[in-house]
């Protein structure tokens, strides 16, 4: 348990590239999207749950823009939450975290929803979020924090530098990067661990096991 | 020279002997020679008591008054012995008299092995590093005292020269006015001069001390030359110089000479240089011209006094300048680094060939999956829809097995967390196990080092050397490191705390064999 004064941010940003994950779905039943969201939403109640303080963020990184899906800008504190009594307060649940798993499963379909069907965009903006990320933590700017990355398609050639940067950046401001690469292993990320000493765990999952 | 030299193997010169001295309950007689002091029992054709002046600390002697009249010898090693004058006549003139001849001989002797024990000890007690190392190779006779000083002073006899720049301690500027006279009872003063007071006297006027040298002992005593010089006004405050059989008005002239000497070099440092500061304008609105000092001869008395401490004083001043000259860096001084230009450390520029390579990174050699088009549509659709009824349902996420197994590998000892276990090392062994080896390394690594520093072997010397060492090696490994495995063998601690240690001596040993082997074939 985190001390009283230390606030801790997790940030996560996950890669939702509906090209890769709309692949996957008609490759295999068993490991959706839906599937990821619910595994990435059980994780942000955890941290939550763990202290008061504690903070999230949750960014989608997709192939047309990086979207925070929480916290929502349209989400106003003390705002809607009170309205739908039967979401909030209908299981007895802790309040943050109805409150959050709902504000990320609408974000999720509205950015899903307004996918458009471009045939040169096809790359995950990876580092885009990164650095999204990085600038919400410095804005929030507390102690040392962790970050999760999740990425899931192959690397892209054209973001390297990119990504390099904001690694180097993340390095400056302390930040810890932890990585899980799903189905097919990421030559950066592994690079970016090796190399900055920076990652906490790098986990390959192999999805079939699931 | 051992005890049990036969007496009439002497070569020595003997310059007393003295008759019906005990020792231990023992009677006897006492010698005493050019180098040495030796005691034979009565009878008896040996020595069995025999040391060197140079061995001896000090000597004491019993209080005047008590019925036993002894003699004690001290040794730097702390042991002593000790002689009963037990002749019932002249037993108090015997003891008295090779006290007196002990006492002239003793400091001969003193000062050299005083000197290289003073500096060993000095060693020991600076370094606690070193002192543990005495303690663990010598104190336990893996190795003598003889070997581990060998390379040590060697070492130190480089650093002597170092070492003898030391601060020397500095004189106070009233010890003079310290020597305060006592008076005699009788109309004349009487001053206590120690050692120490000579010596602030000779430093701090080098010309007296050359005229102790030059005067004493062929024409004055000590005590007349100390006499002639507290008379002297050289001493006193008025410094007028006046007749020439004060021996000391010659120095007061020396002084002035030096002065003009180093008020004609100037101040050699610009900090302390006060002349410069001035500013030195000539004439009214240009600069100034040097106005010159003139030294009028007609002082009157009042100034000539005046003008004398104000010599002595920069004379004074002068030579502590010139004592502390040497220690000022001016460099340092004048120049201020951050406003000089930037000396930055020239750096090996980075070449690239195909800089391009960096820009995009490494690319995975498989192909990438091309996708049609209809493909992407096809995919975007399918997320689409999955997506637009997305619920989060959260309980069905993992099993609980899963999640326990899980839980399990990340558990200490667990699967994942495995590569903690040697970083915590540290903290498994505890401190005292810690030190313990630390120690065990550099006692270990100071033999290695004296047994490796003899190859190439090829000298006579360095053979017995290197076989010594390998005995040395092998004593230790027998003495020090079994003990200390077995010790942490019972404490259960599972790591492997001595592997190393012991490939160190097993390289060692296998060196030795190699070499060993050679020399037996060379020999055949």
């Amino acid at each position: 348990m985190a001390s009283e004064d230390e606030i801790s941010l997790l940030v996560i940003v996950l890669d939702v590239n509906p090209i890769w994950w709309g692949q996957q779905a008609q490759r295999e039943d068993e490991f959706t999207l839906s599937k990821c969201m619910d595994a990435v939403m059980v994780m942000a109640n955890a941290h939550l749950v763990m202290s008061r303080t504690n903070k999230l963020a949750i960014i989608a990184s997709h192939c047309q823009e990086s979207h925070f899906l929480y916290p929502s800008k349209h989400w106003k504190a003390g705002d809607s939450c009170g309205d739908d009594s039967s979401s909030a307060g209908g299981d007895g649940k802790y309040e943050v975290l109805s409150v959050a798993n709902k504000l990320i499963s609408e974000e999720i379909r509205s950015l899903m929803a307004r996918t458009e069907v471009k045939g040169h965009q096809t790359d995950t903006l990876m580092a885009g979020s990164l650095a999204k990320a990085l600038c919400y933590i410095h804005r929030i700017s507390k102690e040392i924090e962790g970050k999760v990355v999740i990425k899931a398609a192959e690397d892209c050639a054209l973001q390297y530098m990119n990504f390099m940067n904001v690694i180097f950046a993340a390095q400056k401001q302390n930040v810890l990067i932890d990585a899980c690469v799903l189905d097919s292993d990421s030559g950066l990320l592994q690079q970016m661990g090796l190399l900055l000493e920076l990652c906490g765990i790098y986990l390959v999952s192999d999805l079939s096991c699931r | 020279m051992s005890p049990g030299t036969a007496m009439a193997a002497l070569s020595e010169e003997v310059l007393l002997v003295v008759k019906r001295v005990r020792q231990r309950k023992q009677d006897g007689t006492l010698y005493l020679m050019a180098e040495r002091i030796a005691w034979g029992p009565e009878g008896k054709d040996r020595f069995t008591v025999s040391h060197l002046y140079a061995d001896i600390r000090c000597q004491k002697i019993s209080p005047d008054g008590k019925a036993k009249i002894q003699l004690q010898l001290v040794l730097h090693t702390g042991e002593s012995t000790t002689f009963h004058f037990a002749n019932e006549s002249s037993s108090l003139k015997d003891r008295d008299a090779t006290k007196e001849l002990l006492q002239q001989l003793l400091p001969k002797f003193k000062k050299k092995a005083n000197k290289e024990l003073e500096e060993k000890n000095r060693m020991l007690q600076e370094d606690p590093v070193l002192f543990q190392l005495y303690k663990d190779l010598v104190v336990s006779q893996v190795i003598s005292a003889e070997e581990f000083w060998a390379n040590r002073l060697n070492m130190s006899s480089v650093d002597h020269a170092v070492s003898n720049n030391r601060q020397e301690v500095g004189i106070s500027a009233a010890f003079l006015a310290d020597i305060r006279p006592q008076t005699d009872g009788c109309n004349g003063l009487r001053y206590n001069l120690t050692a120490d007071i000579i010596e602030s006297i000779f430093r701090t006027y080098p010309a007296v001390k050359q005229k102790y040298n030059e005067n004493v002992p062929e024409n004055l005593t000590e005590k007349e030359f100390w006499t002639r010089f507290f008379q002297s006004h050289y001493f006193h405050r008025d410094r007028i110089s006046t007749g020439t059989q004060d021996i000391f008005s010659e120095c007061a002239k020396q002084d002035e000479k030096g002065l003009k000497c180093m008020v004609v070099q100037g101040v050699k440092n610009p900090m302390v240089d006060l002349l410069s500061l001035e500013d030195k304008t000539l004439d009214e609105g240009y600069g100034s011209s040097t106005a010159q000092s003139t030294s009028s001869s007609k002082q009157s008395l009042k100034e000539n006094s005046n003008s004398a401490i104000i010599k002595r004083f920069n004379h004074h001043s002068s030579m502590v300048l010139a004592a502390g000259l040497r220690k000022v860096k001016l460099q340092e001084a004048i120049e201020y680094d951050d406003l000089q230009k930037d000396c930055r450390p020239r750096m090996v520029a980075l070449n690239l060939k195909k800089s391009d390579r960096y820009s995009h990174g490494p690319i995975p050699l498989q192909s990438q999956h091309y996708s049609t088009t209809q493909d992407i549509i096809n995919s975007i659709n399918f997320i689409q829809h999955e997506m637009a009824s997305y619920k989060p349902c959260l309980t069905q996420v993992m099993s609980s097995s899963a999640a326990s197994s899980a839980i399990a590998a990340l558990s200490p000892g667990g699967i994942l967390m495995l590569t903690g276990v040697q970083q915590t090392i540290n903290q498994l062994v505890p401190n005292d196990v810690q030190g313990e080896l630390k120690h065990l390394y550099s006692a270990a690594g100071e033999l290695l080092r004296h047994f490796w520093s003899c190859f190439p072997v090829n000298t006579p010397f360095l053979e017995e050397k290197v076989v010594k060492m390998k005995s040395n090696l092998e004593r230790f490994q027998v003495t020090k490191l079994r003990p200390f495995q077995e010790k942490i063998q019972r404490q259960y601690l599972s790591s492997n705390l001595t592997g190393h240690l012991e490939e160190m001596l097993q390289a060692a040993y296998n060196k030795f064999h190699a070499w060993q082997t050679r020399r037996m074939m060379k020999k055949t």
